[in-house]
């Protein structure tokens, strides 16, 4: 009896030894998180050094601008009497006379400065030491100078110290508590700290391959640039004159062809497997998964970036008469960015030049796999297992043209760094990265 | 050292990128031996699941002897068999009394025409404890006295069900290329 089956034995041995299916994407996603893996430390020391470079730049250029913004040391405040306001004059000590006299049948003391030229009706902030006049030869009471000194513009601010040096005659040296204060002039208290721009920019998109392995030498060499675009707006807040911090909403397109990749259309009819999916490809994004039944796909050249159960030499598509679509596929992705970005100013003129630094948090809107028939988009399929939100760091420099006090020209040439790549394939080592020139219009307020 | 050593290796050291390609490489063969043992989709992709995970725990144990793909397909079809323990007692077995007897002479059976897929469709239909008995002896080659081990049955009750099996599938395969040679005769 068992000879006699061996037969029907052997058919299903034989027809089912080098049968394949390609399971659905989502088993491999279900296996990642239960298997060990070792933290990549290359991947976290590399943004710890590009957090650590954006850092000591902004640290650098916040000291540079302290030092080139210093006034000296000691300083004091004088008043132009007539407007009540504080004038920076250099470091001096003052003594003033402070006499009494009986006004109204009370005592007052009148105080007079003992330098002949302390205060000048001069509007600059600094007042030389030559061209200081006495204006406090009205007699001011005692109280009134408290009043000036701590009163009005700085009463709680900066302080001044008085030092009452007789009883009869005394000398009253102010200081300032905080010697680095620098009241901005009368004109800097109306300055706009917002601006909203509108930018736009086409973006080029590649990758960084740090892999030598002939699967990711095939992949690299397959892959082109397709020109995308981003737009959007920002949002900046100058927190000192040279420092802003901007955030805003960014949509970004990015995309690559892939070459040698031949379509056809037609395979539904000869698709007998069971799996969601016949045809597997690796990109340097990800494993395109083609989700297209009636498309059938093989690569043009030898290697192992097609994974399929319809290898050449189980089904061909001519002899199956498939009608031949392109040899080029599409991989488009599309975010939502929200980026934090510093921004320092090293030129502050008509024309002003801004460093620019920061992180970008990208939210994934559009993932999608496609081949073009006679000018339109054939859909066949999408990219797995993507990170929905991934980080990006982004450098780059600021161009600005003030052409009026509210509106400026800007120009930005942005160079982009994806932290977390979008989806590696095995086997190799790939970092995406895109660069941009954005351009657009600002408006202060 | 060879690819795959090379890939092992990493795989051992918790390399992210070597265990993905260990999977992409093996996978389409180990859901294709899913399937066979199960009669769902979903119960095959928890088998390939679960014998993956399986794989790279005990990766440490592997010895470097003999085919790296047998001992992977052992463990997907020891996973399989743990899953067929864990519900064979929900399956209903077929009444050995229903089941007729072929029409023809497995002899002179022709076999002509049949794809993989119509061999694994057919195979699926199997009541689970037949296909498991024609799986481990007519595909993997292990004897009556080992499956009887395995299924924790008797050698009869094996032979039994190896029997019934093939029976079953000698009038399937029957059926689909009476249909094939209907369909090409027009």
């Amino acid at each position: 009896m068992d000879e006699r089956w061996a037969n029907i034995d052997l058919v299903f041995r034989n027809g089912l030894k080098d049968f394949e299916v390609l399971p659905p994407p989502e088993v491999w996603d279900s296996i990642k998180p239960a298997i060990k893996v070792k933290p990549r430390p290359f991947i976290y020391m590399r943004a710890a050094a590009m957090i650590a470079v954006l850092l000591t730049i902004s640290f650098l250029a916040y000291r540079w601008s302290r030092e080139i913004s210093k006034v000296p040391d000691t300083q004091l405040m004088a008043f132009e009497i007539d407007k009540f306001s504080p004038v920076i004059v250099p470091a001096v000590s003052v003594q003033t006379v402070i006499t009494s006299s009986i006004v109204d049948g009370k005592e007052k003391n009148v105080v007079t400065p003992l330098l002949s030229s302390l205060i000048s009706g001069n509007s600059e902030n600094s007042v030389p030491r030559e061209n200081m006049t006495s204006s406090f030869t009205s007699g001011l009471t005692t109280s009134e100078i408290n009043n000036l000194s701590l009163g009005r513009n700085f009463a709680t601010n900066v302080p001044l110290q008085t030092k009452m040096t007789s009883s009869n005659v005394k000398s009253i040296e102010l200081t300032p508590v905080i010697p680095e204060y620098i009241p901005e002039s009368s004109t800097t208290n109306s300055i706009e700290r917002w601006s909203i721009a509108a930018m736009a920019s086409p973006t080029y998109y590649s990758t960084f391959n740090s892999d030598n392995n002939d699967l990711s030498r095939q992949i690299s060499a397959s892959e082109q640039s397709v020109v995308s675009y981003s737009g959007g707006v920002a949002l900046s807040y100058k927190l000192n004159k040279r420092f802003s911090i901007q955030t805003g909403l960014y949509y970004s397109s990015l995309g690559q062809e892939i070459d040698g990749i031949n379509s056809f259309g037609g395979f539904q009819k000869y698709d007998y497997t069971k799996g969601d999916y016949n045809f597997a490809v690796l990109t340097s994004s990800g494993t395109v998964y083609i989700d297209n039944a009636d498309v059938f796909v093989a690569s043009s050249t030898p290697g192992e970036r097609i994974l399929t159960a319809y290898t050449n030499d189980v089904f061909d598509p001519n002899k199956a008469n498939l009608e031949y679509i392109s040899n080029t596929l599409i991989q488009n992705f599309s975010f939502l960015e929200l980026p934090v970005v510093l921004r320092y100013k090293v030129v502050d003129k008509t024309f002003d030049i801004n460093l620019i630094g920061g992180i970008s948090y990208n939210m994934m809107v559009n993932n999608s796999v496609y081949t073009m028939v006679e000018g339109s988009k054939y859909p066949i399929g999408k990219t797995e297992g993507l990170d929905m939100i991934n980080l990006s760091s982004s450098l780059g420099m600021g161009l600005e043209y003030n052409f009026s006090k509210k509106l400026s020209l800007n120009l930005e040439p942005t160079f982009r760094y994806y932290l977390n790549t979008f989806n590696e394939p095995a086997g190799t080592t790939i970092h995406p990265y895109s660069f941009g020139v954005f351009s657009g219009i600002s408006y202060r307020f | 050292m060879s690819e795959i050593t090379k890939i092992i290796n990493g795989c051992l050291a918790g390399d992210r990128r070597d265990q993905e390609l260990l999977y992409r490489r093996h996978a389409s063969k180990l859901y294709a031996v899913c399937l066979q043992y199960s009669g769902n989709d979903e119960e095959a992709r928890d088998i390939l699941q679960e014998g993956f995970i399986k794989i790279f725990e005990n990766l440490s144990h592997y010895k470097h002897e003999g085919s790296f793909e047998g001992w992977m397909r052992r463990i997907t079809v020891n996973t399989a068999l743990e899953k067929f323990r864990s519900r064979h007692n929900l399956y209903r077995v077929d009444d050995i009394d229903t089941i007729q007897e072929p029409d023809a002479d497995p002899d002179n059976q022709d076999y002509a025409g049949l794809e993989a897929n119509d061999l694994l469709e057919i195979i699926r239909e199997l009541p689970p404890k037949y296909r498991m008995v024609f799986n481990l002896y007519a595909i993997e080659g292990y004897s009556h006295n080992e499956i009887s081990k395995m299924l924790n049955i008797s050698e009869g009750t094996s032979k039994s069900n190896l029997s019934r099996a093939r029976m079953i599938l000698q009038r399937r395969v029957g059926s689909y290329t009476g249909i094939r040679k209907r369909a090409a005769n027009g």
